[in-house]
């Protein structure tokens, strides 16, 4: 109270206070400060990857540091990097370097928001000619390059040797078209008298991470290359007529419930795959890691998969993490002399090899697949140059049409609509959307 | 009444100054901003091109937006009852003078606190059909527990039990309300001989009426925005968007298909929602609502 | 009467096993994670449900805490929880300081226009963040301010609506009497909310202190959107981390490190939550 005669107490608290958050004021200030600037040049690179993907690059980053003393790379990891970047550019503040998803290239293009890179790879004589073809088209969007190559992935059949023999079938021979395929998963399946699954030989929804890619399998495309979504084709309608087959077979509601328990255990010990619950299944060159991490007894092959047409074999999903330098970044001189040493192929062959994975140059050198640790890396290898690859389509709309494709697959093994249907719909819904972006493409002048 | 004298008026601006300098920077310059975002076309990188109503025409004809604005509107009709109750039914539980109070506030606080990336995860552990924890437990009660995440109509329940279990801000107002009920009033129906269930009826539920009120707006505004768990727990929105909600799809199209200006949109229409539904709380709630002193 | 008493006993009795009960659900999921957060990775979502570990790795809140050091160079949760308490400090302290001012004024001075300024203060709070979202984003970069963590503090010391109006509501309850008769004697205002409505609202002040500590703690959209190196992140959005994407998520760890986020806000729940619903009984939300 105020009548109090004497020290005021009260009146030290604030100023006292004051200090105090003042002086986390200026630690929080500290904190995001820049480093001081020393004699070199500092490339900020940002990438997605996490543990011992991130460990293989910064080996590679440590060595291009060392190799030289005016450019200093300071990697650091981003997650959801797609949209960090994006806002980063759009904030005037993008670092030098991206490690972007090969799907995303296009919507960046379209937008600027990377710069091309033709000029200073011709150069530097990085070429084409080294890379295998599936690859390095990712970086391409209308003729010019915006990314180069950085961690590869094909995808192939992925089986349980176990399972093959328990049910009398041999582990050596996989299924070679989708006919065997279906057969030979209905002979994995085990169920229960009521319909209840316990297990499966094969579901088109598993993992579910390529949607898209089973009208490619079937020879169909989802768009043709220039203004219409091609999405409700023939070859397409048969292909989710293939994936509805299952649903069909199995009752949709058994797969459902058996399968929605698998959602979120993909990097987990509950992977139905390792638990033995999935005998085959379409997986990437990273599944090695998976199963040595979680599961390391599991007697399991990859083989090429099955064939959905005698004309269209070996098909595969290309899979490609990329490099690429934002629009605005203020180093990009030094930023391409970091990617000019990653693209060497010590470079590259260092950073895949960290992450167990190929590498997108047609030349290896001696002892890369002698010592890869991934046993099946020889087919991963040929799968990036099969007939039938399929890699995400150049639709700067792309993000949002794969979404669409993902709710069409649901809705067809849940039976809630015909594969025609439902591929009727996305593509009525997806048609107006591109014909827009289209549009809004060329009043800004841009093709 | 005095008039307002000068020097009160000065001190009363300055007092204030920082609220209105807050309020013109980080609400209506946003504001008036987004209001114009809404009528261009903007993906953030490049400058915004005017399009009149063009995305909110589009969004009227958009059939996902619709299924969107659906499923949140079911969800929040199911959950905002259920949450209220859970919390109101909590407080009463926690407002009898019983021993162990601290520890039993803190229990059902707790949910509230766990960050929702880990409590998305535990959750699909504890519900999975197949290989949940909650069936097996439910099986030996002789219930066939459904499949709670894969079937469209019960993911929907699921995430409104999971909003059941997370009410600890609203009911620590409700107890609050509950501890400011004059004991007068309840020793007076006491004395004519009410039972629990007619004090509660009669005295306890009208002496905290606005802070009902208070919890139903915060409540509309809260579930209409619901976000992290489903976007988390259920990608997509699967199965087949039954769990994809207004908020996810206006962040997609922001974040994802670099749509800004139609995610303005999204956002302006939800904000002419909350608005229509607060208002219409207020106007239905003065017959019942009673106001204290 | 003896009736009497064993009908009351009976209640009492009837209402600790409900909270008993009740309990057990509320804390089951809770349990969960910490018994997952004690368990090697291989027992980790097993089929049938492992329930108790088969040994209690004590040692994986350690790996937790430091985890990414070798990758790094630096220990993450460490560095987090310093940068999230940081945080956290100036949120609180310019969400105490400005809201009290603000309230004051709101609550005891009267001014033209002050009771739409009040109204125009209730209706933000209906505004819905996405909306905000992207011309906030373009503000702070217009001021250069992404990638430090002024995007997530400074707004806090302009006032936020929901503080303002559960000041407001307490400052208006004390006597008008006390605070006229310091006028007459000459005070100025600020020393009359200095040195008499501050002393008198101390339960209050650290209501919202608390709900700005917690929502600040657990804050993941923020730091999400203005954050960008890796090291100035928060712990809410630093749990991400232990999510890795292609080579298998070490869930135990996940969970070891979101309890030791949690437990020190239980902890600090646990030994205020008398003086918190307090504080929000006499702020009493009666409008």
């Amino acid at each position: 109270m105020p009548q109090t005669p004497g020290v005021d107490r009260n009146a030290f608290t604030i100023p006292v206070l004051a200090i105090a958050v003042f002086g986390v004021l200026f630690e929080s200030e500290q904190l995001t400060k820049a480093p001081p600037p020393d004699k070199k040049v500092h490339v900020q690179y940002w990438e997605k990857w996490t543990d011992f993907e991130f460990d293989a690059m910064k080996k590679v980053v440590d060595a291009f540091n060392k190799s030289q003393d005016k450019i200093q790379v300071d990697i650091l990891s981003i997650s959801s990097i797609e949209d960090k970047t994006l806002m980063a550019i759009s904030g005037g503040i993008p670092p030098d370097v991206v490690g972007l998803y090969g799907e995303n290239v296009t919507q960046y293009a379209d937008n600027h928001a990377v710069i091309t890179l033709d000029d200073m790879c011709r150069e530097a004589g990085i070429t084409k000619e080294d890379y295998i073809p599936a690859f390095w088209n990712v970086g391409v969007v209308r003729n010019k390059l915006y990314a180069l190559p950085s961690t590869p992935a094909t995808t192939a059949m992925h089986y349980n040797r176990e399972l093959f023999r328990e049910v009398g079938l041999d582990p050596d021979k996989p299924p070679k078209t989708f006919d065997e395929l279906f057969t030979m998963a209905e002979k994995l399946t085990k169920r229960e008298p009521n319909g209840h699954l316990v297990r499966t030989g094969f579901m088109p929804s598993e993992p579910g991470w390529w949607n898209w890619a089973w009208g490619p399998f079937f020879g169909g495309t989802l768009w043709d290359g220039k203004d219409k979504i091609t999405f409700n084709s023939p070859e397409n309608v048969e292909a989710y007529d293939w994936v509805q087959s299952f649903s069909k077979k199995y009752g949709a509601s058994a797969m459902q419930s058996f399968q929605a328990g698998f959602n979120g255990t993909f990097s987990s010990p509950q992977n139905p795959f390792m638990t033995s619950q999935n005998a085959m299944e379409i997986q990437g060159v990273w599944m090695y890691n998976f199963v040595h991490k979680f599961s390391p007894k599991l007697d399991w092959s990859a083989a090429p998969f099955p064939a959905a047409k005698p004309n269209l074999p070996d098909p595969t999903v290309i899979d490609l993490d990329v490099l690429c330098i934002p629009t605005g970044a203020k180093h990009v001189k030094e930023a391409f002399e970091f990617l000019k040493f990653v693209e060497t192929q010590k470079g590259l062959e260092m950073l895949c090899l960290g992450q167990k994975k190929l590498t997108p140059l047609k030349k290896v050198s001696d002892g890369f697949i002698e010592h890869h640790p991934n046993p099946f890396i020889k087919l991963f290898i040929r799968m990036a140059y099969s007939k039938t690859t399929c890699a995400a389509p150049k639709l700067g709309i792309w993000s949002q049409y794969k979404d669409e494709i993902t709710n069409a697959t649901s809705e067809i093994t849940l039976m809630t609509k015909t594969p025609k249907q439902a591929l009727d719909d996305v593509t009525n819904r997806m048609q107006p959307m591109l014909d827009k972006y289209l549009a809004r493409l060329k009043a800004r002048g841009e093709e | 009444m005095k008039s307002i004298s000068k020097k009160e008026g000065l001190a009363g601006l300055i007092f204030a100054s920082p609220w209105a300098l807050g309020f013109l920077i980080f609400m209506g310059y946003p504001l008036v901003a987004s209001m114009y975002f809404s009528l261009c076309d903007y993906s953030v990188l490049k400058p915004p091109i005017f399009v009149g109503l063009d995305n909110y025409i589009s969004l009227f004809k958009d059939d996902l937006f619709w299924t969107a604005l659906k499923n949140t509107m079911l969800y929040a009709v199911l959950s905002l009852p259920a949450g209220m109750m859970t919390a109101v039914i909590l407080a009463m539980l926690l407002n009898t003078k019983s021993k162990g109070m601290a520890a039993y506030r803190t229990f059902f606080f707790i949910p509230s606190l766990v960050p929702q990336v880990s409590l998305a995860i535990l959750w699909r552990w504890l519900l999975d059909g197949e290989h949940g924890i909650l069936n097996p437990i439910l099986l030996k009660v002789g219930i066939h527990g459904p499949n709670w995440l894969g079937d469209p109509g019960w993911a929907k329940i699921s995430l409104v039990i999971m909003g059941m279990w997370g009410v600890g801000n609203a009911m620590l107002i409700y107890l609050a309300g509950l501890q400011d009920v004059p004991t007068q009033l309840i020793e007076a129906a006491d004395l004519d001989g009410a039972n629990s269930w007619q004090k509660t009826l009669n005295v306890t539920l009208p002496m905290i009426s606005p802070v009902i009120l208070f919890n139903l707006i915060m409540g509309i505004i809260g579930t209409l925005q619901v976000f992290t768990v489903p976007y988390i727990m259920f990608p997509n929105g699967t199965p087949a968007h039954a769990t994809y909600f207004y908020t996810e799809y206006l962040y997609d199209n922001a974040f994802r298909y670099h749509k800004m200006g139609y995610a303005s949109a999204m956002g302006w229409i939800m904000f002419v929602m909350i608005l229509i539904l607060t208002i219409f709380s207020l106007k239905m709630s003065e017959k019942h609502v009673h106001y204290q002193g | 009467m003896q009736s009497q008493q064993k009908l009351i006993l009976a209640r009492k009795v009837l209402i600790q096993i409900t909270l008993i009960g009740l309990s057990i659900v509320f804390l089951f999921p809770f349990a969960w994670l910490i018994l997952t957060a004690l368990k090697p990775i291989k027992e980790t979502m097993t089929v049938p449900i492992k329930w108790i570990p088969s040994k209690f790795m004590w040692g994986n809140f350690y790996d937790a805490a430091v985890y990414g050091h070798d990758s790094l160079g630096y220990y993450p949760f460490v560095v987090y929880a310093r940068n999230t308490i940081v945080l956290c400090t100036l949120i609180v302290a310019g969400t105490v300081a400005s809201n009290s001012v603000v309230a004051y004024s709101f609550a005891r001075l009267r001014w033209p226009g002050r009771d739409l300024a009040f109204g125009i203060t209730l209706a933000t709070m209906m505004v819905p963040f996405p909306v905000l979202m992207v011309p906030t984003f373009a503000l702070f970069r217009h001021l250069e301010w992404i990638g430090t963590y002024r995007p997530l503090w400074v707004p806090s010391w302009f006032g936020s609506a929901f503080s303002i109006f559960l000041l407001r509501q307490f400052f208006r309850t004390i006597p008008f009497e006390l605070t006229e008769a310091a006028k007459l004697d000459g005070a100025s205002e600020w020393r009359i909310f200095r040195t008499i409505v501050l002393p008198l609202s101390k339960a209050a002040l650290a209501v919202v202190a608390l709900f700005s500590f917690m929502a600040a703690w657990n804050d993941f959209l923020g730091p999400l959107i203005y954050l960008l190196d890796q090291k100035n992140f928060t712990l809410s959005l630093g749990l991400q981390f232990y999510q890795s994407q292609n080579g298998g998520t070490s869930w135990n760890l996940l969970m070891a490190a979101s309890a030791m986020v949690i437990a020190p806000v239980i902890v600090l729940f646990f030994f205020t939550q008398r003086l918190f619903i307090q504080g929000i009984a006499i702020t009493g939300l009666k409008g």
